[in-house]
């Protein structure tokens, strides 16, 4: 979108060196030559056989894992260069790679992995040939996720394994999952019992279905696993240790998908619809406008000073569930403000276009509804902050 | 989360904690209160002795040649321990006399600053207005030099021995010093036990030599003086904040009732942490926007922003503080409602939350020509 404003809330507090700055010069020339414009600012869900040849082209210019170690095909950038990169991404619409092999599971089995894991499983992750999906939550285990109960038992050198995965992103797309099993069913505490599987979906005894949301769209998928054979050598890490493997995650992650961009550019649309339908000559909206601003500008202010923290390694405990917080509901009420400014138009089931945009304003609301329910609903994060930062009693 | 700061400002940060955790506290506020003192004498003199003020001062006009963001070390301190002091506001007039270009008048009347020869407060006449809004309160004659008119809210008016007043409606603005004798002074007490006075200049004098800028000059002063003020007092409420927050959270782990600590209830905690996730957005907002004062970036409507979300967040969680205290938090016995009572004049103090984001929303959306 055409920049209609002085105030440039994409680029709040943006401090690069001078080596940052060519490599974001670098970064969006790149981008401008090679990025398919059909690709750009869809309102509709990119599913991941689409994205696969952008995959490709970030992975053939050697920017498909910034954050990965050199020696396993990442760039082993600076979390700086890490933002960049996705700030340079996501200012033109584009799309960013699933992040559930690049981002989840690729780090941990850098992390915990054997040498035949690594050598099999992180190739055709940055290739993108492989997709991956997360085998978490269950019916009953969201929130309480040591709940679980999709049962690996041992016979001979493989896991048989039952159970039930549900709200799986990318289940129906993916050929392997990272699956959070049951080892020992009397373990206590109950996460001590959980074992990490890595799945191939084409096993034998695997039903996927796909799940509709309320946005419309098939995003995520439920699988039933009945007497799956899965291979001793796709445990990762020790046996009963998958809660430890899991929880090795949470951290720089964060900065990507906490951005305070995705919060910024919906305001960026709240703004011009409402020029363009004269919501904004409401008082009450440009009251709220100038509040979810400021909110903002608080917020890239938080989140330049926690990646310098981060780069130095004094990130505090509180970091990563402050950005999912705040950068969840920040972005949730940007999209409300964006239905408002759209007035009749945001209920439309369909795109309209505003300008030279399309924008569905309620598939973007929708969406937003996500983002503070998925990896850790913002209640649970807020549960991690009132107990490991504010000593707060059980 | 805590600041980068290097080693010298983390020593300092130390010894401002120390100085006014031992000079400030509930305690003594209660003492002034009683004694019906506007100012803490005793701290002021502790403040002066340890040179705070040479801190907002270039070395080449007798400071130290740090900045706003070392001073704010010192203010956030000075609001966690509710310290009555003009801190900010004799800063904020010291570090505006150092970027006068007439540095033989501002030299002068700085050297005396920072030698102590007395107490000098800003009078803006921006703060007694909302933000936006141009009625002239003050009326002052090139020609002859002489000064009507009236100043609203003035922190410390009572303390002063002079004032740097800032004239910004006058299409050509001027800063100038005017001592105390020539102001007719009203003060009134704040709930806080601080007080805030109007002055009023009738056929005041200015004397040619406490002229310290005229025009384009004396405006750009007057924003930084304003903007400093602002963001003074910004800083200040995260430290007020994060001390009625501390203050919160031993209360919850110790309080019973149900058989339990009520800090165990969920919806308390929730609360409890929607606090501390604001207020440390407001440590890194204020800081990054006092960073960026420091290196002369202009950006008013960061300002705006910083004092607007400090004034609603301190408001907000003294006002949870007081909930999550129950019955003694209602008293005027227990400490907390001491917070609560100087978050309001603090938030308040050079414009509120609305008033700063309707000055916001002003900046921002002029800008993109898309007001009405």
């Amino acid at each position: 979108m055409a920049a209609t404003s002085a105030w440039d809330n994409t680029t709040l507090f943006v401090d690069d060196d001078p080596a940052d700055r060519a490599f974001r010069a670098e970064v969006r020339d790149w981008i401008a030559a090679n990025l398919p414009v059909e690709l750009c600012n869809r309102s509709t869900r990119i599913d991941p056989p689409e994205l696969k040849p952008w995959h490709r082209k970030l992975y053939e210019r050697g920017w498909i894992a910034p954050h990965w170690p050199r020696e396993h095909g990442g760039m082993g950038a600076t979390l700086t260069q890490q933002i960049i990169l996705f700030e340079e991404i996501s200012r033109v619409g584009a799309p960013t790679p699933y992040p559930h092999g690049l981002n989840f599971i690729g780090p941990l089995i850098i992390d915990a992995g054997t040498g035949e894991q690594k050598a099999r499983h992180l190739p055709p992750i940055l290739t993108g040939e492989v997709t991956w999906c997360q085998g978490y939550s269950e019916a009953g285990a969201g929130s309480d996720l040591a709940s679980l109960t999709t049962r690996a038992q041992l016979d001979g050198d493989h896991f048989v394994v039952n159970g039930h995965k549900m709200w799986t992103t990318n289940g129906h797309f993916a050929d392997w999952m990272f699956a959070l099993v049951r080892t020992d069913p009397k373990a206590q505490p109950r996460h001590a019992g959980i074992s990490m599987l890595l799945i191939d979906l084409k096993s034998p005894g695997i039903t996927v279905k796909p799940i509709q949301t309320i946005k419309g769209d098939a995003e995520f998928a439920e699988e039933l696993l009945v007497d799956v054979r899965v291979p001793c050598e796709n445990l990762l890490g020790g046996l009963n240790d998958g809660w430890k493997v899991a929880n090795r995650l949470l951290g720089s992650e964060r900065f990507t998908t906490g951005h305070p961009r995705n919060a910024a550019v919906l305001l960026n649309k709240a703004r011009q619809v409402a020029e363009l339908t004269g919501t904004l000559h409401d008082g009450g909206f440009r009251a709220r406008l100038a509040a979810l601003e400021i909110d903002l500008l608080a917020f890239s202010a938080y989140y330049r000073h926690a990646a310098a923290l981060h780069g130095a390694r004094r990130a505090p405990a509180s970091m990563a569930p402050v950005i999912k917080i705040v950068g969840g509901e920040l972005g949730q009420r940007a999209s409300e403000l964006l239905v408002e400014a759209a007035a009749g138009l945001g209920t439309l089931v369909g795109d309209t276009t505003f300008g030279n945009h399309v924008i569905n304003p309620a598939a973007e609301m929708f969406e937003m509804r996500r983002v503070t329910v998925g990896s850790g609903a913002v209640e649970i994060q807020r549960n991690i902050i009132a107990k490991r930062v504010l000593g707060l009693p059980s | 989360m805590d600041l980068l700061l290097t080693e010298q400002q983390s020593l300092f940060a130390a010894t401002a904690a120390r100085l006014c955790a031992d000079h400030g506290g509930p305690k003594r506020l209660r003492a002034l209160r009683t004694a019906d003192a506007d100012i803490d004498r005793e701290a002021w003199r502790a403040v002066r002795e340890a040179e705070w003020l040479a801190t907002v001062v270039p070395d080449d006009r007798g400071g130290q040649g740090l900045g706003a963001f070392d001073l704010a070390l010192a203010l956030e301190q000075a609001g966690r321990q509710l310290l009555m002091v003009p801190l900010k506001e004799a800063a904020a007039v010291a570090s505006t006399l150092s970027r006068a270009s007439d540095e033989s008048r501002a030299s002068r009347i700085l050297d005396d600053v920072l030698d102590d020869a007395g107490l000098l407060v800003p009078a803006t006449e921006a703060a007694s207005w909302r933000p936006g809004s141009r009625a002239p309160g003050l009326c002052y004659d090139h020609k002859s030099g002489v000064l009507n008119g009236h100043i609203a809210f003035v922190a410390y008016g009572d303390a002063a021995d002079a004032f740097l007043v800032a004239i910004e409606s006058d299409p050509r603005p001027v800063l100038a010093l005017v001592p105390r004798s020539d102001v007719a002074i009203a003060t009134e007490q704040n709930v806080d036990g601080s007080a805030s006075s109007r002055l009023t200049f009738a056929n005041v004098h200015v004397m040619a030599e406490n002229v310290i800028a005229t025009g384009a000059e004396a405006r750009r002063l007057a924003v930084g003086l304003q903007e400093l003020l602002m963001l003074g007092a910004a800083v200040e409420l995260v430290g007020l904040a994060a001390a009625a927050h501390d203050i919160t959270l031993d209360y919850v782990k110790l309080r019973q009732q149900f058989g339990r600590p009520i800090g165990s209830f969920q919806v308390l905690q929730h609360r409890a942490v929607d606090g501390f996730i604001d207020i440390e957005l407001n440590r890194s907002l204020s800081y990054r926007v006092l960073a960026a004062f420091d290196a002369c970036e202009h950006h008013p409507a960061m300002v705006a922003a910083a004092k607007a979300r400090a004034s609603r967040t301190a408001l907000a969680v003294t006002r949870a503080a007081l909930q999550m205290h129950g019955a003694i938090g209602y008293t005027e016995e227990h400490d907390i409602g001491l917070y609560y009572k100087r978050a309001m004049v603090l938030a308040a103090q050079y414009g509120g939350e609305l008033a700063h984001t309707g000055a916001f929303s002003h900046l921002t959306l002029e800008q993109a020509g898309a007001a009405p």
